[in-house]
């Protein structure tokens, strides 16, 4: 029964309504619209209705939800740098390997952004982003060579091992590290090739080591003691670590530095590995020794393991090691999950693995390949080696704070000086809009240009961003404090302001209390239009060099240094998506604020 | 008027004057001591008293004991007689150094603003006259992101279409490097060079101009003269190009007088993207190689320029109309 009666009820409401408002479904008429609306609600209708505006507004949101909820994902490292990955296009593929590949792998070498693998039969395949530039391609492997059985992937070049013991190299030769030398070429008894920084290293099968390549940047001691010896040999960045037939680790260097300081009583050491600047060997009990320069990534936190590791492999910054029963871990940097083992590896059993610079592949007991690490960079990298999405959700975020922040400095200048100077008129007003006109009159960006290059000339880089606000939001403000002089100069001929005074209401308060909530529309959209403004004027500061310096990201100072044809063409990732989110991010703003400026006041549509 | 003129003036000249003292203060920001400059060179040859005493006779013949006015007053003395001190990098008075990016600036900006206004003013006329229509709302869209893109980023992509993927036009500089041949020849190569910055400059302040007429032209189409215009049967090509652009060039006009101005100013971005000597160029090198005297002349010359845009705005409002007269 009380269904019904609501039921009734309802409908004798809606025919109230009806007959009071209208139905609501019929389009009103403009002067029924404003007997039932708030201008607050029709200013919200209309800009509903705007399509444009509204567009706009979402799609600002969307970009600001992203800015301020992505650094949450997207950790901020300022002092990241990494050489291996600078200018890595975008792109996810850089573990893509060859179809051809599984259950058919002999050997995989991995490089900074490409890796190189082996089939069975002696095939060479390259994958990832083989093209470092625009002449050195990694995929371009050299005709004519025979069954290859051993490939090595360096910085920037390859060596191939053929089955007539001959040496192949490819890729940059600018430091001697891919002319191979007569003496090399002689030899028939090839066992191992290394590929290191800039340098090549071959290993015979009775233990002599041959380096070529860049002898500055690598420490390595041509006549050194255990010449004769070696069974196996690692590369770091900038040293050699040999393995002897005995099972020692020894260094192959001449200099006395942490490499050299090879820990004692290791006992008969297994296998060797390096990452960039460590070096690490496992003994025949299973225990892992790590020496070097250990950085805080952790290399020598080696994690517990139920079995003996067998085997050791060293990428830029981490360690991968396989147990005696087939069991994977990883240890060290994890930045990019490289040292982050999956559930599905380490659950089943490994047969081999290969890790190199921020990639692992392992090998499983059926000849399946399954990978983790650095997939690749989304939107490339720039040329510090850093995440260019990651710089640009955090480089986002510091835009939009400073344009934020900028603005409110802005409004709120301007706001008093306009309610003061338009309420007091005479004398106050006479002098501030003598202060707005010098201010208004100010060049602006050349302007803000001398005082960031003059006063943040000895600043941090957090003094410099506060600056960066400051000047913006103390030039920005005469154009707003005269929209709100001229309203108040209206508002205040009106009955309410002699209402207020007459009954005794304080000057101040009737400036602030009385007059300013008439005249919030103009601040709101002009606050808006500022906005945008602002980080634009941000992103040219920061564009053209006197903005938030460098390694602070913004999407300005992200296209510092674009600006020559090189970059343009070659590393169009570097300018290209910052440019599209900077830009649609202030249009945005603009579309929004122009919508807003149509809904609160409709006349302004017709001009 | 003659009053308000002399009244503007008055302003004009007061501004001026704090405005080099804001100036003044920024350029006593700049980091260094000049006494201790110039006698830098002698300091090892000579006994550690007698160097002191050198230093503090070049303080006092540099004036820079003295008190801030003092020192104010000597400084805008110096720049009112032209002098603007030397430039610490070339080694030469930054009024001669000042002379050949000028001539650069203007030569780049007459042609931006006549091309901009070119297409500019008959677009915004053509808005305005159909307003509403398909072709309005498309051009309100693009001025939109017109003046949203900064001019940067337009430079960026058309750097990249035109001059790199292209190869219509070269990618930066002035002039063909060793450029043998006519001046007819010479300005051609010169315009070959400029014609990408100039497109992008055009494509900047287009966004902002044709907003500007198309809104002029609007509240001219709304008066009751081009109502009776209409009225009398007089052709929409009369009604629209005689009564009613007419007086919507009133407020144009003043604008454009205004702009004219700038063509002194040069666009900081443009000329740095594409290595044009101009004053902005000149302007931002000086800054990043600490060249602060001629930061601080351009710096200035900027503030008297944009004073001066502002003055004749106001006046040419008078001038060119009639009905806002200022008779103050």
């Amino acid at each position: 029964m009380s269904k019904e009666n609501a039921k009734k009820k309802k409908s004798f409401f809606y025919l109230l309504s009806v007959k009071l408002f209208g139905s609501g479904k019929r389009k009103l008429s403009i002067l029924e619209e404003e007997q039932v609306q708030s201008p607050l609600r029709s200013t919200i209708k209309q800009f509903k209705e705007n399509k444009l505006s509204m567009a706009g507004l979402i799609t600002f949101l969307l970009i600001f939800a992203f800015v301020f909820i992505g650094p949450y994902f997207f950790k901020q490292d300022l002092a990241f740098s990494e050489t291996s990955q600078i200018n890595v296009s975008p792109g996810l593929n850089l573990m893509d390997f060859p179809k051809e590949l599984d259950g058919n792998v002999k050997q995989i070498s991995v490089g900074p952004i490409f890796s190189v693998g082996l089939s069975n039969d002696g095939k060479v395949y390259v994958w990832g982003k083989p093209k470092l530039s625009k002449t050195m391609d990694m995929s371009k492997v050299p005709m004519g060579m025979g069954k290859v059985v051993k490939v090595a992937a360096g910085y920037d070049h390859v060596l191939a091992l053929d089955q007539y013991g001959d040496v192949w190299a490819w890729g940059s030769n600018r430091l001697g590290q891919g002319a191979i030398p007569e003496e090399v070429e002689k030899l028939k008894n090839i066992k191992d090739i290394a590929a290191g920084y800039q340098c090549s290293l071959v290993l015979t099968e009775d233990g002599y080591v041959y380096f070529f390549g860049n002898e500055a940047t690598n420490d390595f001691k041509v006549k050194n003691d255990y010449q004769g010896q070696i069974a196996k040999i690692v590369t770091s960045s900038d040293a050699v670590l040999g393995l002897t037939f005995d099972g020692r680790a020894v260094y192959l260097g001449k200099q006395k530095n942490a490499y050299a300081n090879v820990p004692e009583g290791m006992g008969k050491v297994v296998d060797i590995a390096a990452t960039a600047s460590t070096m690490a060997a496992v003994n025949d009990e299973g225990k892992v020794f790590v020496w070097g320069n250990v950085s805080s990534y952790g290399e020598n936190k080696v994690p517990e393991t139920d079995s003996r590791i067998v085997s050791i492999q060293g990428g830029r910054y981490h360690y991968t090691a396989l147990t005696e029963n087939g069991e994977t871990v990883a240890w060290g940097a994890n930045f990019y999950k490289q040292a982050q083992v999956p559930d599905k590896i380490s659950d089943t059993s490994i047969k081999a693995l290969f890790t190199g610079f921020y990639q692992n592949y392992a090998v499983n007991n059926d000849g399946k390949i399954l990978t983790w690490g650095l997939k690749g960079y989304p939107l490339g990298t720039d040329d510090l080696g850093r995440d260019i999405l990651n710089r640009l959700v955090n480089g986002g975020k510091m835009s939009m704070t400073i344009g934020a922040v900028s603005v409110i400095i802005s409004t709120i200048v301007g706001v008093i000086i306009g309610c003061l100077s338009g309420f007091f008129g005479g004398k106050v007003d006479m002098i501030l809009q003598r202060i707005v006109e010098i201010i208004s009159g100010l060049p602006f960006l050349p302007f803000a240009m001398i005082l960031s290059a003059l006063i943040g000339n000895n600043m941090t880089s957090n003094q410099k961003i506060f600056l960066i606000m400051v000047i913006l939001g103390l030039l920005q403000w005469p154009t707003l404090s005269r929209l709100v002089r001229a309203q108040v100069l209206a508002e205040r001929e009106k009955e309410f302001v002699t209402a207020a005074r007459s009954i005794g209401v304080k000057r101040m308060k009737i400036v602030f209390r009385h007059i300013l909530p008439n005249v919030i529309s103009v601040v709101i959209v002009t606050a808006t239009l500022d906005f945008a403004t602002c980080m634009l004027t941000e992103a040219t500061l920061s564009y053209l060099g006197f903005g938030v310096p460098a390694p602070q990201p913004t999407w300005g100072n992200m296209l510092f240094g674009s600006n020559n044809s090189i970059v343009i063409q070659n590393y169009w990732w570097r300018w290209v998506f910052a440019s599209i989110i900077l830009s649609i991010c202030v249009i945005c703003i603009n579309l929004t604020g122009d919508g807003l400026r149509d809904a609160i006041d409709p006349k302004s549509r017709e001009r | 008027m003659l009053k308000y003129i002399l009244k503007r003036l008055l302003y004009f000249v007061i501004l001026i004057f704090v405005m080099s003292f804001l100036t003044f203060m920024l350029y006593n920001m700049i980091p260094g001591d000049p006494a201790r400059v110039e006698v830098q060179s002698i300091k090892n040859k000579v006994p550690a008293e007698v160097y002191q005493q050198m230093y503090q006779q070049a303080r006092q013949r540099l004036g820079l004991d003295d008190p801030l006015l003092v020192r104010y007053g000597r400084w805008m003395g110096n720049i009112l007689k032209g002098d603007f001190g030397m430039s610490s990098v070339y080694k030469q008075p930054v009024r001669e150094l000042i002379v050949a990016p000028m001539k650069n600036t203007i030569f780049i900006n007459i042609f931006a603003i006549l091309i901009s206004l070119g297409i500019a003013i008959p677009i915004g006329i053509r808005c305005a006259v159909k307003q509403n229509s398909l072709f309005d709302n498309t051009v309100q869209v693009f001025t939109i992101v017109g003046y949203s893109l900064p001019t940067f980023i337009i430079a960026l992509v058309c750097i990249f279409l035109f001059a790199v993927k292209l190869g219509w036009f070269p990618v930066s500089g002035m002039t063909t490097p060793n450029f043998q041949g006519t001046a007819v020849e010479a300005f051609f190569d010169k315009m070959y060079h400029l014609a990408l910055p100039l497109f992008i400059m055009t494509i900047g302040s287009l966004g902002g101009i044709i907003r500007y007429v198309r809104a002029a032209m609007i509240d001219a189409l709304h008066m009751d003269y081009v109502k009776t215009a209409r009225a009398k049967g007089l052709k929409e090509k009369v009604v629209i190009y005689s009564h009613a652009w007419r007086n919507a060039l009133l407020p144009v006009i003043t604008i454009i007088i205004g702009w004219f101005l700038t063509i002194f100013s040069g666009s900081l971005v443009i000329e740095r993207m594409f290595n044009l000597h101009g004053m902005g160029k000149f302007y931002i090198d000086a800054l990043s190689n600490q060249d602060y005297n001629i930061a601080v002349t351009v710096q200035m010359f900027y503030f008297v320029i944009a004073s001066l845009g502002n003055i004749i705005i106001d006046l040419s409002y008078g001038l060119v109309d009639p009905r806002v007269r200022v008779n103050k």
